[in-house]
């Protein structure tokens, strides 16, 4: 099964107004060796249907400011929205992606697909339904019924894509989701993405440290600097949505990651 | 030439490393089985020689003097007191590891319960939960009552403190997943953190097993009229020492045969957590 025509079923799974708007956003923690702050007024914004990326170095606080927009932490200032509503905490509307181990290890791969929409009481045949279509989409369905230790790093992550896409969220969060594959895990996974959200028309907020990755599948690129974590520049991708590894050779794609690369400094 | 480098060939490289001494090395399964039953046939040859140094088999009876008192008691009392002091480990201990999963996930998995436990219980756990006996015994009366609670307090707080580490070692990564599935603080209790601290609730139950024998025999030593460590107790009384011995390797089985089942419940709750 080719991914162009499996992702068909999944097109309507990101619908629904998706906006993110992070305004003013900053973040101190506070630790024993003083105060750290990581994120310092951070303006950005994500349209519905984008896939934007946030390029910075380690540290920068990149997994901060996707934890703070998935709820999981709380700014010290400023707010986050999407569709216009104000982000208090956690939910599947937001579905989170991160770099690894985040599967559970008790569940079989149908099962952790499932979770989400046992949580959001969906019933056993509607849950069925959208699990064998998410199965299909990952290319993951002759392994349903295997556990994630018996998965290859590149499949984990799809089944963790599966599985915060199956709730049908306004916007996909993935912190790095690809920084622990192997380099050609890692483009075969970019390739599967970019195909996922040009079907799909998802909206997309990936973390990633990797200029290349950043520019060749991102709409729009944040590029962040750190001590404190700030936006420094915001670039438009002048490629489409169908791009292919063909824009890798583009010389405006060369230009901009040296551009990128220096900006990262 | 370098640091490290001869400078003169020698025709090997290197520090060759012992096949079954070396630090982390493996060993083949034959070698594991001989090793084991040349471990058991040391202790008993260790036994032989006791036996035969204090007063010729009468304080520390032979194997043979030991399996023939061991027949005899199992068709008189042995069976009444194992099935006396299973009775109260079962009841005692099950109540002891209840509580260690109730408040050891909470504590393990909270801030605001671990800062609320943790210091009453620093100080109660070094309370040697034998030093009890008598308040028990006072304060419960002889019968199966204080019993139970004594092998409870003398196992709470290590299967409390246990279990709440393995709550704390649950991946912060697995709890953000599900947070942001949807689920909420109950859910994350239930399906992420207990549900990942399994094998190391099983792992707690089973160390700490062997402090419910302790707690148990030394209540049954005290005051009761049966279970093992009565029977203990009673061999003293009557200078019946091959059938003290019997009641001590009946100990040790009950311990193995134990040990045995909780690893294979271990292995039968979290087959993903098995190496
Ligand atoms: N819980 C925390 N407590 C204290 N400091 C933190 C915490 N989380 C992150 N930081 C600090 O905030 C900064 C940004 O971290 P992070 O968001 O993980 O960066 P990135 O994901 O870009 O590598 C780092 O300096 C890090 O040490
Ligand atoms: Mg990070």
């Amino acid at each position: 099964m080719t991914t162009a025509d499996v992702i068909e079923v999944a097109a309507e799974a990101l619908e629904g107004p998706g906006g993110l708007v992070v305004a003013g956003v900053s973040k101190v923690f506070s630790g024993r060796r003083g105060e750290v702050a990581a994120l310092a007024d951070v303006d950005l914004h994500v349209e519905h249907g984008e896939l934007v990326c946030l390029l910075g170095a380690s540290g920068c606080g990149k997994s901060t400011l996707l934890s703070i927009i998935g709820g999981l932490d709380h700014p010290t200032s400023g707010r986050v929205t999407v569709g216009g509503d104000e982000v208090i905490g956690p939910g599947a509307d937001r579905g989170m992606v991160f770099q690894a181990y985040s599967l559970f290890p008790w569940l079989t791969v149908r099962r952790n697909i499932e979770f989400g929409l046992e949580l959001a009481g969906v019933d056993h045949a509607a849950r069925t339904a959208r699990v064998d279509e998410l199965l299909g989409t990952m290319m993951l369905t002759e392994f349903a019924e295997a556990l994630p230790r018996e998965l290859s790093g590149g499949m984990r992550q799809r089944v963790a894509i599966a599985r915060a896409l199956a709730p049908e969220p306004d916007i996909l969060l993935l912190d790095e989701p690809f920084g622990a594959l192997d380099a050609q895990t890692r483009r075969h996974l970019q390739d599967f993405l970019l195909a996922l959200w040009r079907r799909t028309g998802a909206t997309i907020l990936m973390v990633t440290h990797d200029v290349e990755e950043a520019i060749y599948l991102a709409s729009r690129v944040y590029v962040l600097a750190p001590r404190p974590g700030r936006v420094l520049e915001e670039i438009d991708i002048p490629f489409g949505r169908d791009r292919g590894p063909t824009v890798k050779r583009d010389p405006r794609f060369i230009d901009l990651r040296e551009a990128l690369a220096d900006a990262l400094g | 030439m370098t640091l490290t480098g001869s400078g003169v060939a020698s025709g090997t490289r290197g520090r060759r490393q012992p096949q079954l001494l070396r630090v982390f090395g493996p060993i083949d399964l034959r070698m594991r089985v001989a090793l084991g039953v040349a471990g058991v046939a040391s202790v008993f040859a260790l036994w032989l020689v006791g036996a035969a140094a204090f007063a010729g088999g009468s304080l520390i009876p032979t194997p043979g003097a030991t399996w023939t008192a061991f027949w005899d008691q199992w068709h008189t009392t042995l069976r009444g007191d194992l099935a006396a002091s299973s009775y109260r480990i079962l009841v005692g201990y099950t109540i002891s590891v209840a509580i260690g999963i109730v408040l050891g996930m909470a504590m393990g998995a909270m801030r605001s319960v671990e800062a609320f436990f943790e210091p009453p219980m620093g100080f109660l756990r070094y309370i040697p939960a034998t030093a009890l006996v008598p308040v028990f015994l006072l304060l419960l009366g002889i019968d199966e009552t204080p019993k139970i609670w004594l092998i409870v307090v003398g196992t709470v707080f290590f299967n409390i403190l246990m279990m709440a580490d393995a709550a704390r070692a649950v991946p912060r990564e697995l709890v953000n997943a599900a947070y942001t599935l949807g689920a909420g603080q109950w859910t994350v209790l239930r399906r992420v953190v207990f549900r990942h601290s399994v094998p190391g609730i099983v792992d707690a139950a089973r160390v700490n097993l062997a402090a419910a024998w302790l707690m148990l025999v030394v209540a049954e030593l005290l005051a009761a009229n049966n279970g093992l460590g009565f029977g203990v107790e009673r061999a003293h009384r009557f200078h019946a020492f091959p059938a003290m011995f019997a009641l001590l390797m009946v100990f040790g089985i009950i311990g193995l045969v134990s040990d045995l089942l909780l690893r294979a419940l271990r292995g039968r709750l979290a087959p993903w957590a098995e190496g």
